[in-house]
């Protein structure tokens, strides 16, 4: 951490680097971010790393914010950019209120953030990553993933010391650094040669072989102590300290008393300290502070910057802290919470963190308790748990407040995922005298073991709650609308069915109209599972009318989104979902709430018309639904949806994109989106001929569906198996392995089908119908039989583009046989429709795989498609560019103006790796030698 | 340079940034050629694999079977030496859980195979962090107390792959289950379906380590007996369940800790030095009546 701008030492060893670092915060994703994060030892120059490279980049006219995350554990959420910002911004601090829900959060911080950037690019610091909170990193991955529209680069440093054990950022790490445009840089210590360099530096002379070694030996090359042991040298001590510590702790002997006192506060303070609660907290006269400041500024312990004083580095205060005497250290941290009292400062965060390590915990509780609610308000849930926690750990048990904290605290470990806990919290809750209803406790036990996944206990819950004696007609219908949902969910649709129609009844008398919501969905499901899909539909649209009559922005959203997910999943009424699903959204839009529901209506929708075959409108719907700024698990999953539009497209760039970006975000964690990004991996990867990457994608998803999950297994046994036959028909050998494990999963998926849910099935049957097809096509059997059931299956479900492929084969296998001339005209048939699909859709990588078919075989699709391939065009001298991309047009440009590689990288906002790159394809392609040759042929074309 | 900061210090400093100093030496060792390397001839073969870090179950089995033929070739026991055994054992472990994962076996597989993938990057970074006996203050002491025998001397194979179970299972796996818990969202439940899932291992385990029966787990007991308290209650009365249960109990203690780095740094010593104790045992002429 932080050793502190003015006195640095001089930069050895770091020269490469430094340039890598520069080079890789411009080498940027196809989301237009880049990320360097930098690891190594305390003391190794992570920091120095950080302030060289800012300033390398100011001058280069980037903006640049830099934050800090704060050890003390318990640190507000998003603190170090919110820090950050109110540096830059200090106007910022007026709108800093809260959001309406964590998307809003995220999208007004960005906003904040572009606001700074002026639209330059953007460089994001944190030092200390290691202490950042939960919502800080969801950040950055929002970030990164280009959703806060933010052209940025963050570059942070974290401790190499805190990624062992068990670290939230050890698996973000590496998940982030297989991304192109993310680089994780570890600093090693300097060797023999650069110690000696560095001593000979401070020391402003020669140094005597031994002297230097002997530094070597005891730093271990780490910069920090190097600089602070040739210093000693440099000073004349006779005998150099063997520790750090030796070296500080004398140094702290030298000090004159109010020096020596200042040292101590800040070392027991949180960094960055303002000069105003310094004085407080000594209790030195002006003169006297500055005075002592002075000299310990002087004796290298301490670092004056613009927002407040810290120690120079993270290695001395930790020296320093073991060095202050309990008693004093509760006393100095009594003085600074009374001094962010006096001053009015209201980081509750700080402030419960003196009063609770004064020892004085009931004066800390009013603070921990504000910093809960604040975090809560920043949708920090994690944070605010522990928060809530901490106020536990603060109150007796006989204390009333208890009963309270207990409640909140067992609510905000449910909310931010901490299942255990939040039973643990529940239990002592019931156990207090003064504890809520039976039938309340009940009701949250059951949500909480649902949210775990304990389902059979938590219908047991449910069951409790209706028993209870002192259940009111409210609770009742409540508990029952739950229950018949949770059955759902279950696949009990016959228990769901009843249930949920008594709790219809009960909620119609006296349930809220979220209880009425959610009955209705429960009975609409249940019965449309249960092949009576015309009753459950009616009561689901009695459920829009009822949430219509509420308005209730809540009641709207869940209605709409069930009923559009009947009608495009288990009804497969795709454009009446549809248009229920626009409806809906444009309805909330109307009374401008409800954003999060209106994106998921909108990714509904744009799913449905992927299916349906209009693509292009979907692309609309998607466009749309992204311009409201989605977060988390929304984004990630309109992400997968606009990226299987690019698959089907061939935008292989777009697709590149937003697959990077929902790698970014679920480095963060989840699984439930990681099969649907595997199966795009894997389909982008066919397109592009990269069979090993296309069945590595395939195979590792099958090791991550469960096997009862027949649809996800289908899609990925599909894509697998055409895979094998793509790599076949490529002239690659088939893996036998491979094959052998996806024969054996459509035939799970044969077995299982039948106990399938009717809707879902016909989804199957499709799926198992192409995986046979392909089957027979890698056993090069050219029988059109099997492609024929495929296309009806998908016909039958109206689904245009597996229908299209379907016939491509179809047609490709009948030809390939030669068949007679009757068999040919329907092959010919087969596929001119499905050329016609296919290019009403946009589908161009299809369209292209049908028209070399065609031309192999001769047959014309269409007037305008040539039947035979044509020949490349003439070289036309006045085009020579023509073959060039646009990109490496521009590079060409800028080497003609004469330019080096690092010059066009600067300029291009790209790596000089990668300007190297661009050039050999310039080279290649315009078949010259040299960059005059090269600059020739441009200025001759231009 | 590990003494640097230890002599006469108690205090934060001497637990957080004593052992670091120095540390990153794996890196710098391998990429300049000059320097005498502990992989001798396959240094940089070693480097170069270690330069992947896999991300699925296929991967990580493809990874240890090209260290299964780098660590063949490391002299002078070449394929006699105890690390081979140790990772021989663990492949096929590991392949018998890509098994089961192919099978459909596992009710959670999503939380298996990250859970296998995030246990193996433990081993891999140790590997990593190796750079010889008192140059290696980032490797854990307990694969420490392993790699070191790697040049000698020989020690039989069943206890020398079992010195590495031990480091693998008694101080990684608990770390590795709190990363893969944390990262799915979900928290480490008895009776839940990963709990399930993660005893179906022990069944690999069984069926993999040919002595690991019965008898094998009587001699083990009395061997723990022997060592009458210099192994703390951490592994009293629970050696018949096999080490893979106590993983799970420690995993379940740093969950709670997690968000205290301080606590879980202690832990993490803690655990290092105890099994570290117990993997000498196994590598001393003690553990040879295992065989």
């Amino acid at each position: 951490m932080a050793s502190e701008e003015g006195d640095d030492g001089p930069l050895v060893g770091r020269t490469d680097t430094l340039a890598e670092v520069l080079s890789d915060l411009r080498n940027v994703g196809p989301g237009g971010t880049a990320a360097v994060f930098v690891t190594g030892e305390s003391g190794v120059g992570k920091s120095r790393l950080l302030r060289e490279t800012a300033r390398a980049m100011s001058a280069a006219g980037v903006a640049v914010l830099s934050g800090t995350c704060l050890d003390i554990g318990d640190a507000s959420p998003l603190h170090p950019v919110l820090q950050a910002l109110r540096q830059a911004e200090p106007r910022l601090r007026q709108s800093d209120t809260s959001a309406d829900d964590p998307g809003a959060l995220l999208d007004r911080v960005s906003r904040d953030l572009r606001a700074v950037a002026g639209g330059r690019r953007l460089l994001l610091v944190l030092d200390d990553l290691q202490w950042a909170d939960r919502s800080t990193r969801q950040l950055l991955l929002y970030l990164l993933a280009g959703l806060g529209g933010v052209e940025l680069s963050v570059l942070a440093a974290v401790r190499a010391e805190a990624l062992h054990g068990a670290h939230p950022l050890r698996r973000v790490l590496a998940e982030l650094r297989r991304l192109r445009s993310v680089r994780v840089v570890d600093l090693s210590p300097l060797d023999r040669a650069q110690t000696q360099e560095l001593v000979s530096a401070i020391t402003g002379g020669p140094v005597e072989p031994e002297d230097s070694d002997r530094v070597f030996k005891r730093s271990g090359g780490n910069p920090f102590v190097v600089e602070e042991l040739a210093r000693d040298l440099r000073d004349g001590r006779v005998e150099l300290s063997d520790t750090l510590r030796e070296i500080f702790l004398s140094r702290v002997d030298e000090l004159p008393a109010p020096a020596h006192s200042v040292v101590h506060a800040i070392s027991a303070g949180v960094e960055p300290i303002e000069h105003a609660v310094l004085a407080r907290v000594t209790k030195l006269g002006e003169d006297e502070l500055i005075e002592a400041i002075r000299a310990a500024v002087a004796h290298r312990f301490v670092a004056s910057s613009a927002e407040g004083y810290r120690l120079r580095h993270r290695l001395v205060a930790e020296i320093l802290e073991a060095e202050v005497l309990p008693a004093e250290a509760t006393s100095l941290h009594r003085r600074y919470a009374e001094a962010m009292e006096a001053g009015g400062t209201i980081d509750h965060a700080r402030l419960a963190h003196h009063w609770q390590r004064a020892g004085e915990p009931a004066r800390a509780l009013p603070s921990v308790v504000a910093a809960a609610r604040s975090a809560e308000k920043l949708y920090g849930f994690t944070e605010a748990h522990r928060y809530w926690s901490l106020a536990l750990d603060l109150t007796a048990d006989d204390a009333p407040e208890r009963t309270e904290l207990l409640a909140h605290a067992a609510e905000s470990a449910h909310l931010c995922g901490e299942h255990q806990r939040a039973l643990a919290r529940l239990a002592e809750l019931a156990g207090r005298p003064d504890a809520p209803g039976r039938c309340d406790l009940h009701l949250r036990r059951a949500r909480y073991l649902a949210a775990a996944g304990r389902s059979a206990t938590a219908e047991v819950e449910y069951q409790l709650a209706l028993e209870a004696p002192d259940c009111t007609p409210r609770q009742r219908a409540s508990a029952a609308a739950y229950l018949a949902e949770l059955l759902v969910h279950l696949c009990r649709y016959a228990d769901a069915f009843e249930r949920a129609a008594e709790a219809l009844d009960l909620a119609a008398e006296n349930g809220s109209t979220a209880d009425l919501v959610r009955a209705s969905a429960a009975l609409g499901f249940s019965s449309a599972f249960r092949e009576d899909p015309d009753a459950g539909l009616a009561v689901i649209r009695q459920a829009v009318e009822i949430a219509e009559r509420s308005g209730h922005p809540d009641d709207l959203g869940v209605a709409y989104l069930h009923l559009a997910e009947l009608l495009t999943g288990p009804l497969n009424k795709v454009e009446e979902g549809v248009l229920v699903a626009r409806r809906g959204a444009e309805r909330l839009a109307s009374l401008g709430v409800g954003r999060t529901y209106q994106t998921r209506l909108l990714a509904i929708a744009g799913n449905g018309l992927f299916r349906v075959g209009q693509w292009s409108e979907a692309d609309t719907v998607l466009e749309a639904a992204m311009r409201h700024r989605p977060s988390g698990a929304d984004a990630v999953e309109l992400l997968l949806a606009r990226c299987r539009l690019w698959v089907g497209f061939g935008n292989i760039e777009a697709a590149t994109r937003d697959l990077d970006a929902v790698a970014t975000l679920l480095a963060g964690g989840g699984a439930r989106h990681v099969l649907p990004m595997l199966t795009l991996r894997s389909g982008l990867a066919m397109w592009q001929r990269q069979h090993t990457q296309a069945r590595a994608a395939v195979q590792r998803g099958l090791t991550e569906t469960r096997a009862d999950d027949l649809m996800l297994l289908g899609i990925l046994a599909w894509h697998g198996l055409r895979a094998e036959a793509e790599a076949l028909s490529d002239g690659e050998q088939v893996d036998p392995g491979a094959l052998r494990r996806l024969k054996t999963v459509v035939q799970r998926m044969t077995d299982g089908v039948d106990s399938a849910a009717t809707p879902v099935r016909a989804v199957i049957d499709g799926y198992i119908e192409l995986c046979n097809a392909e089957i027979s096509r890698i056993e090069q059997r050219h029988d059109p039989e099997p492609w024929l059931r495929a296309a009806t299956a998908w016909d039958r479900r109206s689904q245009p583009y597996p229908a299209a492929y379907s016939r491509l084969r179809r047609a490709e296998a009948a030809l390939t046989r030669r068949t007679t001339s009757t068999r040919k005209a329907t092959a010919v048939i087969a596929l001119r429709e499905a050329y016609a699909t296919t290019i009403a859709m946009g589908a161009r990588p299809l369209a292209d795989e049908i028209i070399a078919t065609a031309q192999r075989f001769r047959v014309a699709l269409a007037d305008d498609v040539p039947t035979l391939p044509l020949r490349p065009p003439d070289p036309n001298p006045g085009d020579e560019l023509g073959i060039l991309t646009s990109r490496e047009r521009e590079v060409l440009a800028a080497m003609a103006e004469g330019l080096t590689n690092r010059e066009i990288g600067e300029k291009l906002f790209i790596s000089e790796r990668t300007v190297g790159v661009h050039v050999g394809h310039i080279f290649d392609k315009l078949q010259v030698r040299t960059r005059v040759q090269a600059s020739r042929v441009f200025l001759t074309a231009a | 340079m590990e003494g640097f900061f230890a002599r006469g210090s108690t205090g934060p400093a001497a637990t957080v940034a004593g052992p670091v100093l120095g540390a990153l030496r794996v890196e710098k060792h391998l990429e300049e050629p000059m320097t005498q390397s502990v992989w001798g001839p396959v240094r940089q073969e070693m480097y170069d694999l270690l330069q992947s870090h896999p991300d699925d179950v296929p991967a990580v089995v493809d990874q240890l079977t090209k260290l299964q033929d780098i660590l063949g070739r490391v002299p002078p026991l070449l394929a006699g030496n105890p690390l081979c055994d140790f990772n021989s054992l663990y492949l096929t472990i590991t392949e018998g859980v890509l098994e089961r994962l192919y099978a459909g076996k596992f009710k959670d597989p999503a939380f298996l195979s990250r859970l296998d993938v995030e246990f193996a990057a433990r081993y891999f970074d140790a590997l990593r962090a190796w750079a010889g006996p008192s140059e290696s203050p980032r490797c854990p002491r307990v694969w420490a107390g392993l790699f070191q025998r790697i040049p000698g001397p020989d020690c039989r194979p069943l206890p020398a792959a079992c010195a590495g179970v031990n480091a693998h299972i008694n101080f990684d796996l608990p770390f590795a289950l709190v990363t893969t818990f944390d990262h799915l969202g979900t928290d480490p439940i008895d009776d839940s379906d990963q709990h399930h899932d993660y005893l179906q291992i022990n069944e690999i385990f069984a069926v993999s380590i040919p002595g690991l029966r019965r008898g094998y787990l009587d001699k083990w007991q009395l061997l723990i007996d022997t060592m009458n308290g210099c192994l703390d209650d951490w592994w009293q009365g629970e050696a018949v369940e096999y080490t893979r249960n106590v993983a799970w109990r420690n995993a379940q203690k740093l969950w709670g800790l997690r968000h205290d780095m301080g606590a879980t740094d202690k832990e993490r010593a803690h655990l290092d030095r105890i099994s570290a104790d117990l993997g000498r045992l196994l590598l001393s002429p003690l553990g040879e009546f295992l065989q």
